[in-house]
């Protein structure tokens, strides 16, 4: 629960580093003075991150399933359905995994080139973590054990309008390639929720091109309101599955085998569509999600 | 019926030496034809593609998703093989129809060429050299907020195909949830009435009889994809190992391949 003293360190009235300190001792003694050559502060995380708890536990109530499945030591590469216009749900999942009970771990997620030309968003998303999505990047990151998320969706999964929610389009491989060249368990993850907190009615090519955006969305609040009201996101239920890590038990050699990456890109990707039909199936209400009895177990 | 004959006279000579154990009868298909026809050219206006990928002849399986009380999409399907001027087939489709308790429609269905599923019944057909449709979700009505969402597949039904190394052909089919809304599914009324669902649509059971089985000129897409590769096994735990991966792997090339097409259709709003 976010509560005063997450609204002082927001304000500044409290050191955030200090505070984390206080209430996230193990994270921070894993982290502090980890900061490295892609541009990861501590500081600036502990900064925002107050105000993405907030979303997370009070305004989203997201309810994260498996949590335990990601390993508290070790490399990893989580992979999931991108949604949401603004990409939150990979800071709902950072911010849910650095705050896990036992062992809290910060994610590395592969950010598309484009953020990065968006004045001033490109070093904030390095500081908070994210690292511009190359391959060399990617395997360094494992290479220090550490997790690396990925949404095979790309940017365009981000844009899928509304009568196209939770359809996950088709993946690319790069991910499968990596794990097998690297030797990494692939934990995908379903999220239900993010597609649904900025309905897009339509996005308008002729702007995107004009403005050299990725898309351009009309929503209920883009581009009609004033500059923080028009990325206002409904108060929509989120769940986020974590399934068991998958191990590949390939040969590097075979991540060159093309054929293969594909039909494992391809399964993972179905295994993720076939969760979020089986979520979608079982939920109750868009605003209150899934049945108590679910959520205990 | 003589029109019938001369517009499906290459379908009547190819299933002139056809099995009909189960009660397949060429007069079933006769009654309805102008009726399917009606309803596949005009009224949802079907583009049918990938129907090359099936063979000629010679045994295959197809796989596609369908929903709705009514066997809409095997019946377009059956009309869509039977319609071809290139290598017209029949095809027997395996459901579960113990259900059906009227005698007069059970056997109608049974001429068509629905066959009730068993996995005896599926190797006979295969064995046959028939082309053979399942689709695991047949008489189950979705909601409209689930449409095109595939319901789990039933592994067990592609057993027989896969013992006996028979191609399957996964069919994606767009249209018919959006044709035939399902506002509300009356499970309790169901079960009384001995049915698998009991669905509320703007039609049914509103309207007087026969205009309650009516539906929106909505636009059909069907399309079959390429066969899917998988390994030849011998051992019973083997096969059902790749019986179960096959299955879902099948499940997500439907959902997949109707996901697509879905984006397709809306591409056609964007500005």
């Amino acid at each position: 629960m976010a509560n005063w003293q997450d609204l002082k360190a927001l304000s500044g009235l409290e050191e955030p580093l200090k505070r984390m300190a206080r209430r996230n001792p193990s994270y921070y003694a894993r982290y502090a003075g980890e900061d490295d050559e892609f541009g990861y502060k501590l500081s600036t995380f502990a900064l925002w991150e107050p105000f993405f708890r907030f979303l997370l536990e009070d305004y989203f109530k997201l309810q994260l399933r498996g949590v335990e499945n990601i390993p508290s030591e070790g490399r990893a590469l989580l992979v999931g359905n991108h949604s949401g216009l603004l990409p939150l749900d990979g800071g709902m999942l950072s911010t849910a995994l650095a705050n896990r009970a036992t062992n809290p771990r910060r994610i590395r997620f592969l950010v598309t080139d484009w953020f990065f030309t968006v004045p001033g968003l490109g070093d904030w998303i390095q500081e908070t973590g994210q690292v511009r999505a190359t391959l060399d990047n990617a395997k360094k990151l494992l290479d220090r054990e550490e997790i690396v998320g990925i949404y095979p969706e790309g940017i365009r999964g981000v844009g899928k309008t509304f009568p196209q929610r939770y359809r996950v389009l088709d993946f690319h491989p790069g991910f499968v390639q990596l794990s097998i060249a690297t030797q990494t368990p692939i934990i995908p993850i379903a999220t239900v929720g993010g597609d649904e907190i900025y309905p897009n009615f339509m996005n308008m090519k002729a702007m995107s091109q004009l403005l050299h955006m990725p898309f351009y969305p009309i929503t209920p609040t883009f581009p009609w309101l004033p500059f923080p009201l028009m990325f206002f996101p409904l108060p929509v239920k989120w769940v986020m599955n974590v399934h068991r890590p998958i191990d590949l038990g390939y040969p590097v050699e075979k991540a060159n085998d093309r054929k293969l990456v594909m039909r494992i890109a391809k399964e993972i990707q179905y295994e993720i569509q076939r969760d979020l039909n089986k979520l979608l199936r079982e939920r109750k209400s868009l605003f209150t999600g899934w049945d108590i009895d679910d959520e205990e177990q | 019926m003589a029109r019938f004959t001369t517009t499906f006279k290459q379908y009547i000579k190819h299933v002139q030496r056809a099995d009909r154990y189960f009660g397949y009868d060429l007069r079933g298909l006769a009654k309805i034809s102008n009726l399917l026809g009606f309803l596949y050219e005009d009224w949802w206006n079907i583009e049918f593609s990938g129907l090359d990928r099936l063979p000629a002849e010679g045994p295959a399986v197809i796989v596609g998703n369908t929903s709705g009380l009514l066997p809409w999409t095997p019946l377009m399907l059956i009309y869509a093989l039977m319609s071809r001027r290139q290598n017209p087939r029949r095809v027997s489709v395996l459901a579960d129809m113990d259900w059906i308790g009227d005698e007069r429609a059970y056997q109608f269905l049974l001429e068509l060429g629905f066959v009730p599923w068993s996995s005896a019944n599926m190797k006979r057909l295969i064995d046959e050299g028939d082309l053979v449709a399942i689709f695991p979700e047949m008489f189950e009505a979705k909601n409209y907020w689930e449409r095109y969402r595939l319901y789990e597949f039933d592994w067990t039904r592609l057993l027989p195909a896969v013992e006996q190394n028979v191609k399957i052909f996964p069919l994606a089919s767009i249209g018919q949830d959006d044709a035939m809304p399902t506002f509300l599914n009356l499970d309790g009324l169901a079960k009384f009435l001995n049915i698998p669902s009991y669905p509320i649509t703007p039609f049914f059971p509103w309207l007087p009889f026969p205009v309650n089985l009516t539906s929106y000129a909505q636009k059909w897409h069907m399309h079959i994809l390429p066969a899917c590769n998988y390994e030849r096994k011998t051992g019973r735990d083997e096969i059902e190992e790749v019986v179960k991966t096959q299955a879902r792997f099948i499940e997500g090339e439907i959902q997949a391949e109707i996901n697509r097409m879905i984006r397709a259709r809306l591409k056609r709003h964007e500005y």
